[in-house]
């Protein structure tokens, strides 16, 4: 299957007619539990080509990209590669076939050598002998990364490198395997913007090769930038396929959302902008591994404001927003909350302080995923009356309680107590927000609110946000989504490596400015 | 010399660290894959009580111990269809496993319906090593004194030590372990490594319980091991999932299950109640050190211990 | 082709559905070892039935025998709902038989009512406290309470073995010749013996009651009241607890200290009903602490369940007793709890998956997409 291939030159295949696409999906349909997932999609890639796959989260890409690569088999419809019908049974079928992906959530074994990682696997090649020779793996996967200009020592351990590095492991990892279809799902995530560009360049390359990329996304500005082509799903359904030279963000994002959507970057909240609410002063922490995640950061956040902490993932945020909300200790500094200093490392004093917390992790971290939405919608206001009376609680007003947010907030749900892991994303993250704003906050701290949400759940929380800020909350925004930052923030902090590198605002600030400051390329100091 | 209390508490520290070590090299095959199996103290007996059996009937030694391996690889077998087929949860499962086969279940069972009790082995495992070299002083009691199955443990220590660190099916399981997504999406298959290292796991726990019915105490009496599956469990946390410090360990907690024994023999008259506590208690001081100094850092603990990997869910 | 799929809804009817399909495949899998070594299956489960529950006389046996294991099951459900597996309930039993005991021999002279209240509260502060030992490490160690627990369970045997075998101890009957060759436990003070009732020729003791009443008692804890709430989220998901200012680390003590305490207790039932000395073989007989892990995961750890499941087996452990012999072989007691056990977890997956058959050939979309 598709091993006949391997000896072709591939580049030959490039742009001559007549010859089979490299990648053809007729009619797939996959069904999840009360989802239909992919509904007879249709979709094809040329040799050669970067092909985006451009949908909404939700819309079914990642589901038919799980299909490529054999870890999910379709229901209905057939794969064919190169003019050939393959059926994979396992993921192992479709790298034999030469399909490779870096899935977002990287999979990559943390304790592992670079060089393990990347022959994991491997039956072929020099991983495929019963011993494992670690200095010619070694050797490989060094040839192969100076080959490639994606420089990353193969010895290192996963854990000590940072996402972009990992991003190159599992590329090379799909090099190595020697794979013609590449496909990347949302590979940008986890760089700065200058970043995506070199990935862009690589990606380019690498379709000169005569290799097909598959390039999956939701921002459109990207998918202008490195396709070819596009197709574009919505709601499972495979709904168009044009050039790029005929698409203009605002068609393609017709398509992707099935209306006329606003794209224009930024609207005011109307907030007014008072006097510092949450102030952080040199806040210090340790991270999960034991090192020092946030090294001294400064910050302030007034009322009816809207302050954004951009960076790229792992560069402390996450440790930011536990330890401002007391889930974790500080180890030095101060947060104070209108002038009044906390004690630190207790969410309980937080809450008590109307510090609100929107976490990034919904369903691991923001509800106790088995109980009810009854159950989570008072998950912090249990103590006091009116949901307990006492030691005792008060199950009607608990029940009341959620009957009115789930009508004041829209959540879709068959009731308050069908247990909060039934809700889809946006109406997890309603639930979620609304609590927080029932207990009347002073300080809102939201992090990557709108991360899998499709785009009208992105509008109703930007709105929802607005909404605090212009109410007097001070909103303290962390999130990854430069786009999400520009059309929220009035201030953006750029957090790299535990620190604030850079305040800018976000009325004049470029995407290339922030860009650098999140590489942490300090270029001013205020 | 080779009488004095040291050589004889340390020669039986390896007599009663050899089951422990089979039991706990087995546990840590498994864990390495991602399956905590708690089960072990009931593979261990039905081990044991098998093999006594087999020895009964054969007077054959290693055919017992292939019974003894087979029976606890059967036992294993169910904990891996349900924490891996069927997804249950494995600490519940692995309890089930200890109430069904161990010392009031299934071992006891066997053991009356087969008339197991109340006779001496017909055969069981001695010293092989020449007398010259077991009498050497000091390391030829302690080394040299031993039965096959004490060198046999030391082989499977080395096996699997290369095993893990220089092949490739044992990169693949420790993959397994750390990151099932991660080796399903290169092609490995997750189901299939889960359930043969649970099962190799429960064979070598069955050969560990049979080193009490062949070799420690001859015989069979329901509860034979009186804990060991547990100790063995605690062993593999404490030695941090490496079998080199398995092997240490081992002995270090086959020294405390020795003591009571030995001091006896020794006259010593401390009640023997307090000395047969010691292990129990040791366990459990070991295992508060490990997790003071590791706690952080779940330190050396496969990522995925204990949870099922499921492919298709959203 | 099997296909596995999460449960969107989980039906009401499970909560039936899989104690009672549990003990059916129990009952069937049990026969299969008993026919694979040689044994007539019905004729045994209708002697086991019998035994068990047979008549009057079998069922105010049974109940003596379900009366532990009501407590060891209300301490495995009261702390496995938070996720702690605490399986020490067999030495923290003991621990309470020892702490009752004590009670009663020192309060002999006190009026009847004051003794029983007494060893109530002792056995409960002896299992407790014996409880927090791994709780405490648990809590601010992180040490794994599953060893600790059951390691605990092997001292307690041996300190209970030490207080009367070999020891002049407080507790061990030294007055009589006989007693000096046999050692045995001091007779507890009249006081101290636990009253029972008959209802319609059934015994019903003091110690079942009081399983029945702590049962409600639990239930109306952990559904109505905040520290009920607690414990829920925290079983649910530790890291939810923590973002929502809960004390997991008292918590988890609290509810160890509760859980062992409740053991605790069934160790002073077993004083003060039952065997009226301190008894080591007795309480070291019968397994109850393991038999109590059954019964709470059967009952999926709701209070009331646990009451009925313990009966139940109740009777399977006195008829285990009764019966022992050629036909009864000694271990099918844990043979039929370990499979019950089995059983349990393989039809939790259908409360948690639905089981879909699927063919390969293509059939109309079932569900509409949302």
């Amino acid at each position: 299957m598709g091993q006949q291939t391997q000896a072709v030159d591939l580049s030959e295949r490039r742009g001559a007619g007549g010859a089979p696409p490299a990648v053809s999906l007729r009619g797939i349909t996959k069904r999840f539990p009360a989802v239909l997932a992919n509904d007879a999609v249709d979709f094809e890639a040329a040799p050669g080509e970067v092909h985006a796959l451009l949908g909404e989260n939700g819309a079914g890409k990642s589901t038919l990209s799980n299909i490529l690569t054999g870890l999910y088999r379709p229901d209905e419809g057939e794969i064919w590669l190169y003019g050939e019908r393959v059926d994979f049974h396992s993921p192992r079928d479709a790298i034999d076939a030469g399909v490779a992906m870096v899935h977002q959530h990287f999979r990559l074994v943390v304790p592992f050598t670079v060089a393990e990682n990347v022959v994991l696997g491997d039956h072929r090649r020099e991983g495929s002998s019963f011993l494992v020779h670690q200095r010619a793996i070694e050797r490989r996967v060094g040839e192969l990364s100076k080959r490639y200009g994606m420089h990353v020592d193969p010895r290192a351990r996963i854990w000590q490198l940072s996402l972009g590095e990992q991003q190159r492991v599992e590329i090379l990892k799909a090099l190595y395997h020697e794979a013609k279809i590449l496909i990347l799902d949302e590979p940008t995530a986890v760089l700065t913007p200058q970043e995506s560009e070199v990935l862009f360049a690589t990606l380019r390359s690498m379709a000169a090769e005569g290799r097909t990329v598959i390039f999956i996304s939701h921002k459109l500005h990207e998918v202008k930038a490195v396709a070819d082509r596009v197709t574009v799903l919505r709601g499972g359904k495979a709904i168009a396929t044009t050039t790029m030279a005929d698409a203009t963000p605002r068609s393609l994002a017709a398509l992707m959302v099935g209306r006329e959507v606003d794209i224009t970057r930024r609207r005011e909240h109307g907030g007014e902008i008072g006097a510092a609410a949450l102030e952080l002063d040199e806040l210090r922490a340790v991270g999960d591994r034991g090192g020092e995640a946030l090294k001294g950061v400064a910050l302030s956040v007034r009322t009816g404001e809207i302050v954004a902490v951009a960076g790229v993932a792992g560069n402390g945020q996450r440790e930011l927003a536990e330890t401002v909300t007391g889930m974790r200790p500080m180890t030095g500094g101060e947060v104070r909350v209108h002038g009044r200093p906390l004690r630190g490392g207790d969410a309980r004093e937080a809450i008590g302080a109307g510090i609100a917390h929107v976490p990034e992790d919904r369903l691991g971290t923001g509800v106790a995923p088995s109980l009810s939405i009854g159950s989570n919608v008072v998950l912090k206001s249990y103590r006091r009356y009116p949901i307990a009376r006492g030691p005792l609680l008060r199950l009607r007003a608990i029940r009341d309680h959620a009957a009115d947010l789930i009508k004041r907030y829209d959540v879709r749900t068959s009731g308050p107590n069908a247990p909060a892991r039934q809700l889809s994303g946006g109406n997890l993250q309603k639930v979620v927000l609304a609590r927080e704003f029932s207990g009347n906050p002073r300080v809102l701290v939201v992090a990557a609110p709108t991360r899998g949400l499709d785009v009208a759940a992105i509008e109703t929380v930007h709105a929802y946000l607005r909404d605090a800020a212009a109410a007097g909350v001070a909103v303290l925004l962390i999130s990854e989504d430069l786009d999400e930052i520009l059309a929220l923030a009035d201030r953006v902090a750029v957090m790299f490596d535990g620190e604030i590198v850079g305040e800018v605002d976000a009325e004049t600030a470029t995407v290339e400015e922030i860009g650098l400051l999140m590489a942490g390329v300090r270029e001013r100091t205020p | 010399m080779n009488n004095s209390i040291l050589v004889v508490v340390l020669a039986s520290a390896v007599l009663y660290g050899t089951p422990l070590l089979f039991a706990a090299l087995g546990e840590l095959l498994a864990e390495r894959s991602g399956v905590l199996n708690l089960g072990v103290e009931g593979m261990m007996l039905v081990g044991a009580v098998m093999g006594f059996w087999a020895v009964q009937r054969t007077s054959s030694l290693a055919l017992a111990l292939v019974v003894a391996a087979i029976a606890g690889g059967a036992m294993a077998l169910i904990h891996a269809f349900l924490v891996v087929t069927l997804r249950a949860n494995q600490i519940v499962s692995g309890l089930a496993l200890t109430i069904f086969a161990g010392a009031a279940g299934l071992s006891s069972y066997l053991g009356n319906d087969l008339n197991l009790a109340d006779q001496p082995a017909k055969r069981i495992f001695h010293s092989v090593l020449p007398k010259s070299l077991r009498d050497l002083p000091v390391i030829g009691p302690i080394l040299f004194n031993q039965s096959l199955l004490v060198y046999g443990s030391w082989v499977v220590v080395i096996v699997v030590v290369l095993y893990l660190r220089r092949t490739r099916p044992g990169l693949n399981v420790r993959a397994v372990g750390e990151s099932p997504a991660a080796a399903d999406a290169m092609g490995i298959n997750v189901t299939v490594y889960r359930y043969v290292h649970t099962v190799v796991g429960g064979a070598l726990a069955g050969i560990g319980g049979a080193c009490f019915s062949l070799s420690i105490t001859p015989q069979w009496v329901d509860g034979l091991t009186s804990g060991a599956g547990w100790i063995a469990i605690a062993l593999v946390i404490f030695a941090f999932w490496r079998p080199g410090l398995v092997l240490i360990g081992a002995y270090f907690f086959g020294a405390f299950s020795a003591l009571p024994y030995t001091l006896q023999a020794h006259g010593v008259t401390i009640a023997p109640e307090l000395l047969q506590s010691l292990p129990y208690v040791m366990t459990v001081l070991a295992l508060v050190l490990v997790s003071s100094a590791g706690a952080k850092r779940r330190l050396g603990a496969p990522a995925a211990l204990g949870l099922p990997y499921v492919r298709e869910e959203r | 082709m099997i296909r596995i799929e999460r449960r969107l809804e989980q039906p009401g009817w499970l909560n039936v559905a899989v104690p009672v399909g549990s003990l059916v495949l129990a009952f069937g899998l049990s026969a299969l070892v008993l026919v694979a070594t040689g044994h007539d299956p019905l004729q045994t489960f209708r002697r086991l039935i019998h035994a068990a529950f047979g008549g009057q006389a079998q069922l105010t046996e049974t109940v003596v025998s379900a009366t532990p294991l009501a407590f060891t099951g209300l301490c495995a459900a009261v702390a496995f709902r938070m996720q702690l597996f605490n399986i020490g309930g067999e030495g923290q039993l003991y621990m309470g038989a020892i702490a009752a005991a004590a009670a009663a021999l020192l309060l002999h002279s006190l009026p009847m009512a004051i003794v029983i209240a007494a060893m109530v509260l002792a056995g409960a502060a002896g299992g407790g406290l014996y409880a927090l030992v791994p709780g405490f490490l648990r809590a601010f160690l992180k040490t794994n309470e599953i060893i600790t627990s059951l390691m605990l369970n092997y001292a307690a045997a041996l300190i209970l073995n030490y207080l009367i075998f070999d020891s002049q101890s407080y507790w061990r009957d030294t007055t009589t010749a006989e007693a000096k060759v046999f050692p045995q436990g001091k007779m507890l003070p009249d006081s101290a013996a636990w009253p029972s009732w008959t209802l319609h020729g059934l015994g019903l003791p003091l110690g079942f009651l009081l399983a029945i009443g702590l049962a409600a008692t639990l239930w109306f804890l952990f559904s109505r009241t905040r520290f009920g709430f607690e414990v829920k989220v925290i079983g649910d998901s530790p890291r939810a607890a923590t973002y929502a200012g809960m004390r997991t680390r008292r918590k988890i003590l609290a509810v160890m200290a509760l859980s062992g305490a409740v053991a605790g207790v069934g160790g002073a039932s077993q004083d003060g009903d039952f065997r009226h000395l301190l008894d080591p073989r007795g309480l070291q007989q019968a397994g109850y602490g393991y038999a109590g892990i059954v019964i709470a995961a059967l009952a999926r750890y709701n209070p009331f369940a646990v009451v009925l499941i313990a009966f139940l087996l109740g009777g399977v452990q006195n008829a285990g007793f009764t019966l022992q012999g050629a036909d009864f072989p000694s271990g099918l007691v844990g043979v039929m709890q370990g499979l019950i056990l089995f059983s349990a977890l393989g039809c939790e997956l259908l409360v948690r998956y639905r089981i879909r058959l699927a063919s390969r050939a293509r059939r109309p979309v079932p569900e509409a997409a949302t």
